[in-house]
């Protein structure tokens, strides 16, 4: 049976790259909420 | 941090986990190497029933305290979980192409794992459109209660549907030996999965806390 | 009869009786009903042999549909003459409103089904009368299943200003069970068989009512307040 690398490169590359995106997008909300409120009241995230 | 520590020990596992996977694993008999996308796929769903699981600890949890934390808890383990359940389907979707000649067949744990994917995303939907936090609380609660006694439900249900997929030598009632390599290299990167959603967990929780400490 | 079955009943009775002064809501759900059975023939074609294959799926596609709009409309009369907060303040037990609801619901859908069952026999020139027995028990079993999550749904997203969305979201990816095991069923009935053949089916809807009954019962009190 031919060996498919490329369906398992996409497997794992799709993966990670829905994961590494994720976590990117958290680091960004984390970053974001921890630098000290700029306008006084209203820190609304998305 | 301990966050910190978490995020290395993460990604060490996830390595170590790619190297079984890729190295110490062999390749498969009847498959070829295209079957070490299943180091991939069988993780990631255990990965989701775990997070599914912690939906509904802290659904009930809010339930029964009205502590947000709780719902935070909810929260934080349905966003990874929709997310491994995507990985699920799509590597699943993608081992099936070679193997099976199409890119999606109605068997019974991709179909399962797809109704899965859908009553979560509907449960984030919701989240996402009440703004109240108790009722969005107390909403999403409800729903990630009924989906989450729903999945044994949802699992049989297809199970008896369809029968074309492989018997699942994991979950299924009948474990069929499996070859030591492969058991070992499924449990590496199961271990390494359930750190990186620890990890993941952990990191979103603590930005529903500092979104919830900053809005009140 | 106990307080709580009182209570329940009151609730049935009092939408009964709503429903029977206005009868807006049921003529137009069976009317409803009645123009699915031509979307469905436009949608399949001329070929009585396509009707006949996919009549099963039909059947409990109808009713899905028709349950979308009931089960959606469950507290419709609560939100629109601002009685929420009566039902918020009822005392004692609230999950009997919901099972007051829950069977307000089934009437519904009953009236529905036998409706569209039958004129899915005229239309189609199917005769259902071997297969009543079969079919009545497969019918209570998968519509017991979609109301009491309907039900519980409805009540969820009663407040929302997405509710016409949400509500079906929600809805059909958890009452996937219920469909697979409610067509299969029926198409065994409908295939001659005799019960004991769909017996597995019938005791998995038996199993999923009760789990989502007691899911329903339980947090339904949690859905009502404010």
């Amino acid at each position: 049976m031919p060996d498919n690398w490329g369906y398992v490169f996409s497997a794992y590359g799709l993966a990670a790259v829905a994961l590494l995106g994720y976590w990117r997008r958290l680091a960004g909300r984390a970053k974001r909420l921890a630098r000290p409120a700029v306008r006084a009241g209203n820190v609304r995230q998305g | 941090m301990a966050a910190r520590a978490l995020g290395w020990l993460t990604v060490l596992a996830l390595i170590a986990g790619l190297g079984a996977a890729f190295g110490y694993a062999p390749r498969e008999a009847v498959q070829g190497n295209v079957q070490r996308i299943m180091y991939l796929h069988v993780p990631a769903v255990l990965t989701a029933y775990l997070a599914f699981a912690l939906v509904f600890v802290g659904s009930v949890g809010y339930l029964l305290t009205r502590r947000a934390g709780w719902d935070r808890l909810a929260l934080a383990a349905a966003e990874p979980g929709v997310l491994f359940t995507g990985i699920t389907i799509v590597s699943g979707s993608i081992w099936g192409k070679p193997t099976w000649g199409t890119w999606w067949t109605w068997d019974a744990r991709l179909t399962s794992t797809a109704v899965l994917f859908l009553v979560y995303v509907g449960y984030l939907l919701l989240r996402g459109m009440v703004d109240e936090p108790d009722r969005r609380a107390r909403a999403a609660a409800v729903v990630g209660i009924l989906g989450a006694a729903n999945i044994p439900i949802v699992h049989f249900s297809v199970k008896w549907w369809r029968a074309l997929h492989q018997p699942s030598t994991i979950l299924g009632p009948e474990p069929s030996p499996i070859a030591a390599p492969i058991a070992a290299a499924l449990l590496i990167n199961w271990i390494a999965f359930t750190l990186l959603f620890a990890y993941l967990l952990a990191k979103r929780m603590e930005i529903a806390r500092l979104e919830d400490t900053h809005a009140g | 009869m106990s307080a709580y079955a009182r209570r329940a009943w009151m609730v049935v009775w009092k939408d009964v009786l709503a429903e029977r002064r206005s009868k807006e809501s049921l003529n137009a759900l069976v009317f409803f009903a009645l123009l699915l059975l031509f979307v469905f023939q436009f949608a399949l074609g001329p070929e009585r042999a396509r009707v006949e294959a996919a009549l099963p799926g039909l059947l409990w596609l109808g009713f899905i549909l028709s349950g979308l709009l009931a089960f959606g409309r469950t507290f419709l009369i609560e939100r629109e003459n601002d009685c929420w907060e009566g039902l918020v303040l009822t005392p004692g037990d609230k999950s009997a409103i919901y099972l007051g609801k829950l069977a307000g619901n089934v009437l519904v859908m009953v009236v529905v089904e036998v409706v569209l069952v039958a004129l899915f026999a005229v239309f189609f020139a199917i005769d259902f009368t071997p297969f009543l027995l079969g079919l009545a028990a497969v019918l209570a079993l998968g519509t017991l299943g979609l109301a009491s999550v309907g039900t519980l749904f409805g009540a969820v997203t009663a407040q929302m200003r997405a509710r016409e969305l949400l509500f079906p979201v929600l809805l059909l990816p958890a009452v996937v069970p219920v469909l697979l095991a409610s067509v299969s069923a029926t198409q065994t009935v409908l295939a001659g068989e005799p019960l004991a053949e769909a017996a597995a089916w019938l005791k998995l809807l038996a199993a999923a009512d009760l789990v989502y009954l007691v899911v329903g019962v339980l947090t339904f009190e949690f859905v009502l307040e404010g």
